[in-house]
C-alpha cells in the first residue's frame, strides 16, 4: 500500500480509557495500567469479538421468548387478556392507531432485531478482516449505539402501567415473563454494542499495511 | 514518514504504560456464560412449553356466541385448563368447530364420556346461573364423565347438563305414555323436598312410551325402593268431593315447569332399595300411583252386533262390580261372511286380578277352567251404567241361557264371546205391556159408554122433564114475590128493632160505666153483702162450737 495511516496502534501507543492519557505500549500481550490514574489500559477492548459474539448470541436466544411470551396481562372486570408485543401492535393497527403501532413496532421489534443483525454483520466482517465499506460499517455501529437505548421505552411503559393501573377488580395490569426477556434482550444488546470495538473495523488496513 | 522506528522516537516523551504481572488467564472467557445462561433459560422454556403442552381438542357447537379465539378459557371447577385457539365453521356451515389447547393435566380425564358446554348467563324458571360471565365473558367448562376411550373430538352440549359426574346420587328410568308438562330440569320431590330432577327424556325404541331419566341426589336415592311408585306432580290437583274442595300441589315451581313425586303405596311391604337405572312406571297422579295397580294386562277383542253409543275409550270392564280393565278401542268393521256391520271393541283386562282371586295354575289349566266358565255362560255384555248420561260399560257375567261359544283368536288377540245388551230385554217387556193393552175390551167399553150417553139423552128429552122445569119456574116466581114481601114489610120492622136494641145497649153501657151511680151503689151493696156473709160465717163458727147457745143464749164467760 502506498498510503499508510499513522495510528496509535502502529506507533506502539495506547490511550487510557478513563483519563485519556497517551502512553507507550509495553508490548502486544502485556497487561498495562495507566501511569497517571492507574486504570487498566488495553490497546483494543479485550476479547471484544468473543464477548460481543457471546452477548449477541444470548440476545438472539432471548429475542425469541421476548416476542413469543406475553409481556402484559390486562385483567379488566374479571376478563384477563394477555398480550405479546406483536399482538399489541396488531391491536393498535386494528383500532386505527397507526402512529402508536409504528412506534411500538420500530422501538420494540425492529430496532432490537436491527441492532443484533448489524452487530452480527460487523463481527463477521471484522473476523474476516474485510475492508468492505468500512466507513458505512462504522456509521452502522454508531446508529446501533445511539438507537439501542430507545428500545427500553417499552419496558418503561410496561413498568409505569403496572404501577399505575392497579384498580382492584376494575382493571389491573401485570407484567409477564415476556417483559423480562425483552428487557434482557435490550440490555444484552447494549452491552454487546459496548463490548464491540469499532477500531477493529479499521485494523484490517494496518494488518494489510504490515 | 512511513518509517516506524523514526515514528517511535517521536513519542519518546510519552510515558510508558506500567506493566502488571500477568494473571492466570482462562482460555474461555467468562462472557460465554451469558449465552450459556440464555441457552439454558431458552431450553428450559422450550422444554416447559412442550412438557405442559396438552392435547388439542375440537368441540362442535351450534353457535360460537360469546366465544373468542385466544381469549375464551376452558375451566373446570374454575381452574383454567386451556384456551380456545381457533373457531371456525364446519364445511357445511351448520356447526362451529372450536379448537382448544388444554394443559397436560387434562389428558388424564379426557374420554368419550367427557362433555363440554359453554357457561353463559342463563335465566330459567328453576333459577339463574352464570351471572359472573356477564363481565368475564363466556367460558367453556366440562364434565369429565366416566373414564373411557380417549377422544379428542367432542360434541358440545347446548345446555349445561343437570347432573355432573361428581354429583353423588342415582339415575332411574320412568316409563310413561305422555310427556305431559315435564321437561328437562323438572324437579323430583320426595315428601315435598326436592331431591332430584329430570335429566333427559326420550321416546322408547318401540315409539309407544316416553322414558324419562331422573337423577335422585344422594342420600335421597336410598328412599327409592323396588316397589316405589313415581307419579306426575305437575300442576294443581283440584278435587271436589263430599269432603269439600281439595287443592293439592307440590310447589310453585312444579306448577310452572311440572314435577315428579315418589313414594311407596300404603299397603306395600318394605322392599330392597332399587338399583341405579332401574325402570319404573310414571303414574298420572298420586291417586293412581297409590291405587292398587296391576301391570300384567291382556288384550281381548269383543264383537257386538248392536249400538255401542255411550261406550267411550277408557270405559271400565267390570265383573260383578269390580273393575277388571278398560276399553282401549272401539271401531266399526264389516263382516264379509255375514255381510253385516259389527262393532269391534278392544279391551284390556288386568289378568292379575283373576290370578289374585285364586284363578291360578298352568296355562293349560287356566285355559280349561276358562272353557268351563264359558260353558256356564261366562260372557261379556254392554250395560248402561248411567241412565242420565247414557254411558255404557262392558260387564262380564254368567248368562246360563246364552248360546254356546268358545274362545277364538284374531290377530293375536283372543275373541271373547258376547251376549246382546239388556236393551233387548227391555223392549221385550215393552211388547208384553203392549199385548196387555191390546187385550183390553175397548170395544165393549165404548159400547157401554155409548149406551149410557144414549140413556142420558132420552132422559133429557122426556116431557116429564119439561113439566118439571115449568113447575120449577112457577116456584121460582113465587119465591121472588115472597122475597119482595120480605124486603118491603119485614125489613122496616127489623130496622126499628135494631134501633131499640142499639139504644138498650147504649143504656147498658152507661150503666156499666165505672163512674155510673149504679156501679157505685152496686159496689156498696156488694160490700154490705160480703160484710153480712162474714158475720154469718162467724155466727156459724160460733154455733158449731157452741150449739147449746141456740137454747141458752150466749153464755157468760165461765
Amino acid at each position: 500500500m502506498s498510503r499508510v495511516l499513522k495510528t496509535a496502534q502502529n506507533q506502539g501507543l495506547v490511550s487510557c480509557h478513563t483519563c485519556h492519557l497517551l502512553c507507550r505500549s509495553a508490548g502486544p500481550d502485556a497487561i498495562m495500567t495507566c501511569p497517571r490514574c492507574g486504570t487498566r489500559i488495553h490497546r483494543r477492548k479485550p476479547n471484544s469479538i468473543k464477548r460481543t459474539w457471546a452477548l449477541v448470541i444470548a440476545a438472539f436466544i432471548f429475542y425469541i421468548p421476548a416476542n413469543v411470551l406475553p409481556i402484559t396481562i390486562v385483567v379488566s372486570l374479571g376478563q384477563a387478556q394477555s398480550d405479546t408485543i406483536m399482538s399489541g401492535v396488531i391491536y393498535f393497527i386494528k383500532s386505527g392507531m397507526w402512529p402508536i403501532a409504528l412506534v411500538i413496532f420500530v422501538a420494540s421489534v425492529f430496532v432490537p432485531l436491527l441492532k443484533l443483525i448489524i452487530l452480527t454483520i460487523l463481527l463477521i466482517t471484522v473476523q474476516r478482516k474485510s475492508s468492505w465499506r468500512q466507513k458505512d460499517r462504522t456509521r452502522l455501529y454508531r446508529i446501533t449505539e445511539v438507537v439501542g437505548r430507545w428500545s427500553m421505552v417499552d419496558i418503561f411503559v410496561v413498568t409505569i402501567l403496572v404501577a399505575l393501573v392497579q384498580l382492584g377488580g376494575l382493571a389491573s395490569i401485570q407484567a409477564q415473563p415476556g417483559a423480562v426477556f425483552f428487557c434482557a434482550v435490550v440490555i444484552i444488546t447494549l452491552f454487546a454494542a459496548m463490548s464491540f470495538d469499532p477500531r477493529m473495523i479499521w485494523d484490517t488496513e494496518e494488518s494489510l499495511n504490515e | 514518514m512511513s518509517d516506524p522506528k523514526k515514528d517511535v522516537s517521536e513519542f519518546n516523551e510519552v510515558p510508558e504504560a506500567e506493566v502488571r504481572s500477568r494473571k492466570r488467564h482462562f482460555s474461555i472467557s467468562i462472557v460465554w456464560l451469558v449465552p450459556l445462561i440464555a441457552v439454558l433459560i431458552g431450553g428450559w422454556l422450550v422444554f416447559k412449553a412442550f412438557s405442559e403442552k396438552g392435547p388439542e381438542i375440537s368441540i362442535t357447537f351450534k353457535s360460537a356466541e360469546g366465544l373468542e379465539a385466544g381469549k375464551t378459557k376452558i375451566r373446570y371447577k374454575d381452574v383454567e385448563l386451556g384456551q380456545v385457539t381457533k373457531i371456525e365453521l364446519t364445511e357445511d356451515l351448520s356447526m362451529v368447530v372450536v379448537t382448544a389447547e388444554l394443559v397436560k393435566q387434562a389428558e388424564n380425564f379426557l374420554s368419550v364420556n367427557t362433555r363440554f358446554w359453554v357457561v353463559r348467563a342463563r335465566v330459567g324458571v328453576s333459577g339463574v346461573s352464570g351471572l359472573g360471565t356477564l363481565f368475564s365473558g363466556a367460558y367453556i367448562t366440562l364434565d369429565p364423565g366416566e373414564p373411557g376411550n380417549i377422544s379428542h373430538y367432542f360434541k358440545g352440549l347446548e345446555n349445561p347438563p343437570l347432573v355432573t359426574t361428581d354429583l353423588p346420587g342415582r339415575h332411574f328410568l320412568l316409563k310413561t305414555e305422555s310427556r305431559g308438562s315435564l321437561d328437562i330440569g323438572s324437579p323430583v320431590y320426595y315428601r315435598r323436598i326436592q331431591v332430584g330432577q329430570v335429566v333427559a327424556y326420550d321416546l322408547a325404541e318401540d315409539g309407544q312410551t316416553i322414558i324419562f331419566k331422573v337423577f335422585i341426589n344422594a342420600p335421597y336415592h336410598e328412599y327409592v325402593y323396588q316397589n316405589t311408585r313415581f307419579w306426575n306432580a305437575s300442576g294443581i290437583d283440584f278435587k271436589i268431593d263430599t269432603q269439600g274442595v281439595q287443592v293439592d300441589t307440590e310447589s310453585l315451581v312444579s306448577i310452572l315447569i311440572g314435577g315428579i313425586s315418589f313414594g311407596i303405596p300404603h299397603e306395600a311391604a318394605p322392599s330392597p332399595t332399587a338399583e341405579g337405572e332401574a325402570v319404573f312406571n310414571l303414574f298420572k297422579n298420586q291417586a293412581e300411583a297409590k291405587a292398587r295397580t296391576y301391570l300384567v294386562r291382556t288384550k281381548t277383542v269383543l264383537y257386538f252386533d248392536e249400538s255401542v253409543r255411550g261406550l267411550d275409550i277408557g270405559a271400565p270392564v267390570e265383573f260383578w262390580g269390580i273393575q277388571m280393565g278398560q276399553v282401549l278401542d272401539v271401531k266399526l268393521v264389516f263382516d264379509n261372511d255375514k255381510k253385516d256391520f259389527r262393532i269391534r271393541v278392544l279391551v284390556e283386562t288386568e289378568t292379575e286380578r283373576f290370578y289374585e282371586a285364586g284363578f291360578v295354575g298352568s296355562d293349560v289349566d287356566r285355559q280349561k277352567m276358562l272353557e268351563g266358565l264359558l260353558a256356564r255362560g261366562f260372557r261379556a255384555q254392554l250395560k248402561t251404567a248411567n241412565l242420565l248420561t247414557g254411558k255404557q260399560v262392558v260387564i262380564l257375567d254368567f248368562f246360563p241361557d246364552a248360546e254356546p261359544a268358545t274362545l277364538t283368536n284374531e290377530g293375536g288377540y283372543p275373541i271373547f264371546p258376547t251376549v246382546p245388551a239388556p236393551m233387548v230385554e227391555i223392549s221385550t217387556k215393552f211388547m208384553q205391556i203392549l199385548d196387555k193393552i191390546d187385550r183390553l175390551p175397548i170395544d165393549q167399553i165404548g159400547k157401554d159408554l155409548r149406551d149410557t150417553v144414549h140413556g142420558a139423552k132420552q132422559i133429557a128429552e122426556s116431557p116429564d122433564i119439561l113439566e118439571a122445569i115449568r113447575n120449577l119456574n112457577a116456584t121460582l116466581a113465587e119465591t121472588r114475590l115472597l122475597v119482595s114481601d120480605l124486603r118491603t114489610k119485614v125489613t122496616p120492622e127489623i130496622n126499628s128493632v135494631l134501633e131499640g136494641a142499639r139504644q138498650s145497649l147504649a143504656n147498658a153501657e152507661q150503666i156499666l160505666n165505672a163512674d155510673s151511680p149504679l156501679q157505685v151503689k152496686m159496689n156498696t151493696a156488694l160490700e154490705e153483702i160480703s160484710g153480712a156473709a162474714r158475720s154469718l160465717r162467724l155466727l156459724m163458727d160460733y154455733l158449731e162450737r157452741h150449739p147449746e147457745s141456740l137454747l141458752r143464749g150466749k153464755g157468760q164467760a165461765e
